[in-house]
């Protein structure tokens, strides 16, 4: 039964592949705010539709991972991504291009919080972690997991796994506030937007949790478009799609990401991610 | 029945043997768990959780009816789906191959079977539906064939010679299971509701993608309002999934379908040929490049996996099991007392009834994360959360059979009567569940291996974020192993025993096989 569906989809295939990318989409996740999401990039949607002439459409994905995989398949053409994902997402398509970061995300950071107990002050100096427990954000990210892992490794000598004596991933950086200022977790590692923001809220007590360490500072976010899409939408494509991309101004469209606007980006910016990635072991 | 086994055993009876067995290798294994207690300050978080439940905000998630009738729909055409393929196999089911092939269909969770399927068809509905549908459909197959096994054979006897064999088989045989049958898939799209919620996680457009989003970035006043939702769509099943309107829904379902990306047949390929190859056979092109280097580093691979992560998941996925297994069994055990009407007045018994419904809709991720906040990142919160779960599973379906029990004249309704005369009764079922339930748990066990508890499923679910298919691919054949061992070895242990004490009970009520099997 289950064969003969296959192999019925199979045909199907053949017949259709030529019809697939006649819409243009894109995916994207923003690092905060992830409610609500069709509503606010519909309208982004609507935006890069007026400005390209061709048909845009959003689609909603729950993780960097699915991000990554909707881009390899050629279900989305361009994607919001994260800088580990987005390097991930361009070996996987190679041609790929970045043509477009946040402008924060130029020089984004991590920060490590602490639970008042675990008596961390805070410092510019790298703290001594060994001993405590520590949670990451999710596994694929880049401010919560990747960049943190690489100081943690790079000023303590050793692999993160022999500085603590539990690591965690929370899977989201408000989780990872939440479980750090409950004393789970006696540090964990966040963006930096995202504390802010949940300072901003209202919802941090810093009586119980607080910043005890910054990271230097890294790229992050970026627009990626897939190879080929000049073939499939028109010769200078690309060149139109950046171009609407950075002359993005409206900011309840800015707002949904979240970022101040957008500045032009390239592959070669993201190069101290994918070596970083390859030193944590996390891309072969 | 219950004095038939104790004339062999005076003391100890089989089933209070198999109990203080059960309670004493699960406190082995629980004392070998990390069940640290680590929570300093949980109360301003739970604070907050407690505000979103008096609060629920309905109006904050973006299409909700839509998300709610998704969820139904991919329940619905999951079950037929799984009916289309679990009825052939069930005939074939006494060939070991078909039996095997079954068993590690349904030995793989649903997220990973979508999570794969992911890779194939992208985000669309036929990754959700055929990740329901597979491990379903294999399920349909075990369940319908132990039925069916069991079908009394004195109809067919007495039916005229010249009968064909068609009429033979279907008004001898099975006209006696059908009811069980019907009832069983009833029961098993209620499971179906939860599947198709719980894909939503990983990026299915049901309830579950707000649901797990609002709970992960904590806006409990969307959450509680979506498990609110949720939870009264599991109750009032009975109500608007009439038998009528069954056929109007699934064309309904199939016309609402989200629309489906054109299916690459490349990408499969792509999948089979390249993604799942371990990284050291990519580079590989003819059959002659295959040398005893070749080979080797291909053992390495496989080892430093298996001893890295396939190991070290095994062994927190047994240590969880087994003690949520145990605490499931208490907790089925008091509640499914409390709930009883042989027991519990009227009012305290649709109370606690009111509460196992809650417990057993609201999927296991949510409890473990309450939990997590409360208790810390040990794997006690895990525990509870299965435990829970599961527990007023097996309460519910057990209280669905003793509501019904026949008591003698001199029944007197308290504590003593009811473990003198309905528990026995009730007893073997209910063991019956919790063993077959194992299964289950340790399948579950995967989801919350994607909340950090370093199960099988942890190291899975790194290994598609990792996109380095090919290791999510080794770990999950780890797990298929895992699940056909245990379940050998219980089915060794314990059906023999069981389906004498059903039949000695000259029960027709649905057997624990019937109603326990994969939820």
């Amino acid at each position: 039964m289950r064969l003969i569906n296959i192999v019925a989809l199979l045909l199907l295939s053949t017949l259709s592949s030529a019809a697939f990318a006649t819409v243009f989409t894109f995916t994207a996740i923003p690092d905060e705010d992830e409610s609500q999401l069709r509503t606010r990039f519909d309208k982004v949607a609507e935006y890069l539709q007026s400005q390209l002439g061709v048909d845009v459409r959003y689609i909603p994905v729950k993780s960097y991972s699915a991000a990554v995989t909707a881009f390899r398949n050629n279900q989305v053409q361009l994607a919001w991504f994260g800088g580990l994902s987005g390097v991930q997402a361009r070996r996987l398509v190679p041609g790929s291009e970045a043509i477009a970061q946040g402008y924060e995300d130029q020089f984004f950071k991590s920060y490590f919080i602490a639970h008042h107990s675990a008596d961390i002050l805070p410092s510019e100096n790298f703290p001594n972690l060994n001993g405590y427990t520590f949670t990451y954000g999710s596994k694929g990210s880049t401010s919560g997991r990747l960049m943190p892992q690489f100081f943690i490794e790079r000023n303590l000598g050793k692999k993160a796994e022999n500085v603590f004596t539990r690591i965690g991933f929370s899977g989201d950086h408000s989780r990872t506030i939440a479980q750090v200022q409950a004393g789970a977790y006696q540090v964990g590692a966040v963006n930096y937007k995202v504390w802010e923001r949940a300072l901003a809220k209202g919802i941090v007590d810093l009586d119980k949790v607080d910043v005890i360490w910054q990271s230097p500072t890294y790229p992050d976010y970026q627009w990626t478009v897939r190879k080929g899409v000049n073939e499939t939408f028109g010769a200078d494509f690309k060149t139109k799609l950046t171009k609407a991309l950075l002359d993005m101004k409206d900011p309840q469209l800015l707002a949904s990401f979240p970022r101040k606007s957008f500045v032009a980006a390239e592959n070669a910016d993201y190069q101290p991610i994918e070596n970083i990635a390859k030193i944590i072991g996390l891309i072969d | 029945m219950a004095a038939d086994v104790t004339k062999h055993y005076p003391f100890f009876s089989y089933w209070q043997k198999v109990t203080l067995l059960l309670w004493l290798i699960a406190a082995v294994f629980f004392t070998l768990s990390d069940t640290e207690i680590i929570s300093l300050e949980p109360w301003s978080e739970l604070l907050r959780m407690a505000e979103g439940f008096m609060t629920p905000d309905f109006f904050a998630t973006e299409y909700l009816l839509e998300s709610l009738w998704q969820t139904v729909s991919f329940a619905l055409l999951g079950v037929v789906g799984g009916l289309l393929f679990g009825v052939p196999l069930s005939f074939l089911y006494s060939n070991r191959l078909v039996a095997a092939f079954c068993a590690v269909t349904r030995s793989i969770h649903e997220i990973f079977w979508a999570l794969l399927f992911l890779q194939v068809f992208g985000l669309s509905p036929i990754t959700g539906i055929l990740a329901i549908a597979l491990p379903y459909g294999a399920t349909f197959a075990r369940v319908f064939n132990d039925i069916l096994i069991q079908a009394p054979h004195t109809t067919t006897q007495t039916l005229p010679a010249n009968t064909d064999r068609i009429s033979r088989y279907f008004y001898g045989r099975i006209s006696h299971v059908l009811p069980s049958i019907l009832a069983y898939v009833r029961y098993r799209f209620e499971c179906a509701l939860r599947s198709s919620a719980v894909l939503g996680f990983i990026g299915m457009p049901t309830i579950g993608f707000y649901l797990e989003t609002a709970f992960r970035q904590g806006n409990y006043h969307e959450g509680a309002a979506l498990l609110i939702l949720f939870i009264a769509l599991i109750g009032t099943i009975g109500y608007w999934c009439r038998p009528k309107l069954i056929l109007f829904y699934i064309l309904a379902g199939l016309y609402t379908l989200p629309t489906i990306p054109s299916v690459d047949g490349m990408l499969l390929w792509r999948f089979i040929t390249v993604d799942i190859l371990p990284p050291v056979l990519l580079h590989v092109e003819h059959w002659h490049q295959i040398d005893l280097n070749l080979v080797n580093q291909l053992l390495s691979w496989a080892q430093k996996l298996f001893f890295t992560q396939a190991l070290p998941g095994l062994a927190i996925t047994l240590l969880l099991a087994l003690s949520a297994l145990a605490m499931a069994h208490i907790i089925a055990l008091f509640s499914s007392a409390f709930s009883s009407r042989k027991l519990a007045g009227p009012v305290l018994s649709s109370c606690v009834k009111f509460g196992l419904l809650v417990l057993r809709s609201v999927p296991e991720y949510i409890f473990a994360f309450i939990f997590m906040m409360l208790l810390g990142p040990s794997m006690l919160p895990a525990m509870l959360a299965l435990a829970l779960h599961n527990g007023a599973l097996i309460a519910y379906l057990t209280v669905r059979q003793s509501d019904t029990l026949e008591v003698s004249a001199d029944y007197n309704g308290r504590l003593d009567g009811y473990c003198y005369e309905v528990l026995p009764q009730i007893y073997p079922n209910l063991m019956g569940l919790v063993f077959y339930r194992f299964e289950v748990i340790l399948r579950e066990t995967a989801i919350l291996g994607m909340l950090g508890v370093a199960t099988l499923g942890f190291y899975i679910d790194s290994g598609f974020a990792e996109i380095r298919y090919s290791s999510a691919l080794f770990l999950l054949v780890c797990t298929a192993m895992l699940n056909i061992v245990v379940d050998m070895i219980s089915r060794r242990l314990l059906i023999t025993n069981i389906n004498q004490q059903m039949t000695c009970s000259g029960n027709h009520q649905a057997s624990p096989k019937t109603l326990g099997s994969a939820c």
